[in-house]
């Protein structure tokens, strides 16, 4: 197991071992069967550091993650002003159009100011109905003091979520952290690996040296 | 098979363990194939049968599922595994007894396993289904010997070397123990709710992560340099491949349960390595593809490339799915639809079949010296495999969008049912021509084992196949 760490880009094992490991790969069939040296194609390998970093992109947790209850406050407090509570009362319109037009109005005035959570409230819409019947349990967090952005919404529920953003006084808050702690074990994870996989192959015979198959075959 | 049990470990010839898993394995596809036809039958036709409750869907899948998996899978493994492995090791099995009794005990096991599935006597837990004095069977019976001979004959071999295909016979095995005895902890230590469902799921992710897929890349190691002559591309890209197999493979098992309570921050690390499962995938179809330089007419002309390939390059689709699939944006959508049911079926009936056909078919005219009774019979076999195969895949991946945007836009169930009709009709088609085409296979195998040309020694039978 000699190992050497002048040129450890080129190889991490002595010239002697790496003779020895030549001889053993030029004289040795293995049932019949030859392995070449070749390192991977450069079009691979920047394909796989592509992989890497579409794998952090697509899952980052602005996709897919559910929304928090705070994003729905301003649609709360809007459906039970009277203008709104107007047109959801209107018998003269069926129900369906009743909610239409009330849901219309509520993010005609939403548009109208800016909002930390307008981006989140384009990717998770909510119909009338919908409003209706998780209201009442964002009416009851509000008054509980509670801290909306810890609870998000599963079909008719809200519910605490289940972040764990660990703050330096101890304290957990049940909030997504902009860089997730899974992505962080990801990262050093990856690196890990790389590392490893690296001194795995730089401890075999440069690839520059091409065995020859007809010594054993 | 009865005559070698008890006959001494110089009498019986080499190969013979080997023989015994490839004609079960088979006779286990016919099985598995047929069940799932059956099952189709009853998904396009709910009407067709209301006899016996167990003979009804939910008592029938998990046999189909387990008679596939342990039947005509991991058969197929130990026939391969149990020829292949001695062969580069240039030695031979290290006990052909144990393989025939190993090979005795699994049909014996897999018989009553499934019979007890089919009473409805089930843990409750998808791919996990056996109760635990089965699980026991299965570990200690089944697949602690098949170990045993796999890693005393590398322990064994006659080279200096280890080639790519044993690195992952072993490591595969081993991890398979592994994955069983924690896996079923639900069933050892009872355990519920999260814990239950995240265990369920890392046993599922990593049998078809660290048995299924790896095992299957691995008989394709050894099939192409084999039979065309060139030498692996790659030994480096090997090692690439094999190490991010242990490492992208084995951690991403919380990608199952994106919509379940597990904290986020595993599912997100679940999802990263989910997508880092195309590193394994890219370095190993780069490096088989590219072994296969100057030789692309054996993938028209032979019957075990033109298999191995194509299961080679349904790994492309399979990977992209699986890296992508299971990430939020995306899983929200497909999760719980036919999709997934369509994603299976193109890792174990698509890219692991193919590669153990290859292999199965490859076996068993070297080890009983004789070329393939038919290769017309095989290439029918192959187009009625990729065929009904293919309708599979597309219909069910078509009825799976179907049913993703019936839950999010909230269609009634029996509005679905309807929509899916057409395709749960081709998949059953599709299922069924797979059935037929296996009975075709076990058919050539035993007219080759019975009336194959012998193969002249000293050649391979790829080298004669055309020849009278």
């Amino acid at each position: 197991m000699g190992w050497t760490f002048n040129n450890p880009l080129f190889s991490l094992t002595t010239e002697d071992q790496n003779k020895e490991a030549k001889h053993v790969w030029e004289h040795e069939s293995l049932g019949g069967i030859a392995e070449n040296n070749n390192p991977l194609p450069r079009p691979v390998i920047g394909l796989l550091l592509l992989t890497f970093a579409t794998a952090i992109a697509i899952t980052f947790p602005l996709y897919g993650q559910r929304p928090t209850a705070a994003i729905y406050l301003d649609y709360v407090s809007l459906m039970n002003s009277t203008m709104v509570q107007e047109v959801m009362n209107d018998r003269t319109i069926s129900h369906h159009e009743a909610n239409t037009k009330a849901m219309a109005l509520i993010t005609d005035s939403l548009t109208q100011f800016d909002s930390k959570y307008t981006f989140q409230r384009e990717q998770h819409p909510i119909d009338l109905d919908h409003l209706r019947v998780i209201a009442p349990q964002i009416i009851e967090l509000q008054k509980a003091g509670a801290d909306l952005e810890e609870y998000i919404v599963v079909g008719p529920d809200v519910v605490i979520s289940n972040f764990f953003n660990i703050q330096a006084d101890g304290t957990v808050l049940a909030k997504q952290p902009w860089w997730d702690k899974g992505y962080l074990i990801a990262f050093w994870y990856f690196i890990g690996f790389c590392l490893a996989v690296i001194v795995a192959v730089k401890r075999l015979p440069h690839f520059s040296w091409r065995p020859d198959h007809t010594i054993a075959h | 098979m009865l005559k070698y049990l008890f006959a001494k470990e110089e009498n019986i010839p080499q190969g013979t363990a080997a023989i015994f898993f490839g004609v079960s394995s088979i006779a286990w596809f016919i099985i598995g194939s047929g069940l799932g036809s059956f099952n189709a039958a009853k998904l396009a036709f709910p009407d067709l049968y209301h006899g016996l409750y167990a003979l009804q869907f939910g008592h029938m899948r998990q046999v189909h599922v387990h008679a596939v998996i342990f039947g005509w899978i991991a058969m197929a493994f130990a026939a391969s595994m149990m020829y292949i492995t001695p062969a580069l090791g240039n030695t031979k099995l290290w006990s052909e007894k144990l393989g025939v009794w190993n090979c005795l005990l699994y049909n014996v096991g897999l018989c009553l396993a499934l019979a007890l599935l089919w009473a409805g006597v089930t843990s409750g837990r998808e791919y996990s289904d056996h109760i635990w004095p089965i699980d026991l069977y299965i570990a200690f019976v089944m697949v602690v010997p098949w170990c045993l001979n796999v890693w005393m004959t590398i322990i064994n071999r006659r080279t200096q070397g280890i080639y790519t295909t044993n690195w992952f016979f072993a490591g595969c095995m081993f991890m398979t123990v592994v994955v069983f005895l924690v896996g079923n902890m639900p069933e050892w230590l009872h355990l519920t709710g999260l814990n239950e469902a995240y265990m369920t799921w890392w046993f599922a992710h990593n049998v078809l992560g660290l048995l299924i897929t790896p095992v299957a890349a691995a008989i394709t190691y050894y099939i192409v340099p084999k039979i065309t002559g060139n030498p692996l591309y790659s030994h480096r890209v090997g090692h690439l491949h094999f190490w991010s197999i242990v490492v992208f493979y084995s951690t991403p098992a919380a990608h199952h349960l994106m919509s379940s309570p597990l904290p986020e921050w595993l599912k997100s690390f679940a999802s990263v390595e989910g997508v880092l499962i195309l590193v394994p995938a890219v370095a190993y179809v780069c490096n088989i593809l590219l072994t296969m330089q100057g030789r692309w007419s054996m993938f028209v002309e032979n019957i075990e490339i033109k298999f191995t390939i194509t299961g080679v390059l349904l790994a492309i689709p399979l990977n992209m799915q699986g890296g992508f699939q299971q990430t939020r944006a995306i899983n929200w959508y497909i999760h719980g639809t036919g999709w997934i049911v369509a994603h299976a079926h193109l890792a174990l009936l698509g890219f692991s079949t193919f590669a153990e056909a290859a292999s199965v078919y490859y076996g068993m005219q070297v080890l009983l010296r004789r070329k393939l009774y038919s290769a017309s019979l095989a290439n029918f076999h192959f187009w009625m495999l990729l065929i009904g195969f293919s309708l599979y895949w597309v219909s069910m991946t078509i009825s799976g969008l179907i049913q993703g945007a019936a839950k999010i836009y909230e269609v009634p169930y029996v509005d679905v049912v309807i929509a899916e009709h057409p395709y749960m009709i081709v998949r059953w088609i599709g299922g069924t021509m797979v059935f037929f085409g296996n009975i075709i296979w076990l058919y050539n195998m035993v007219m080759t084992a019975r009336a194959g040309d012998i193969v002249p020694v000293g050649r391979q039978p790829a080298e004669v196949a055309y020849t009278r």
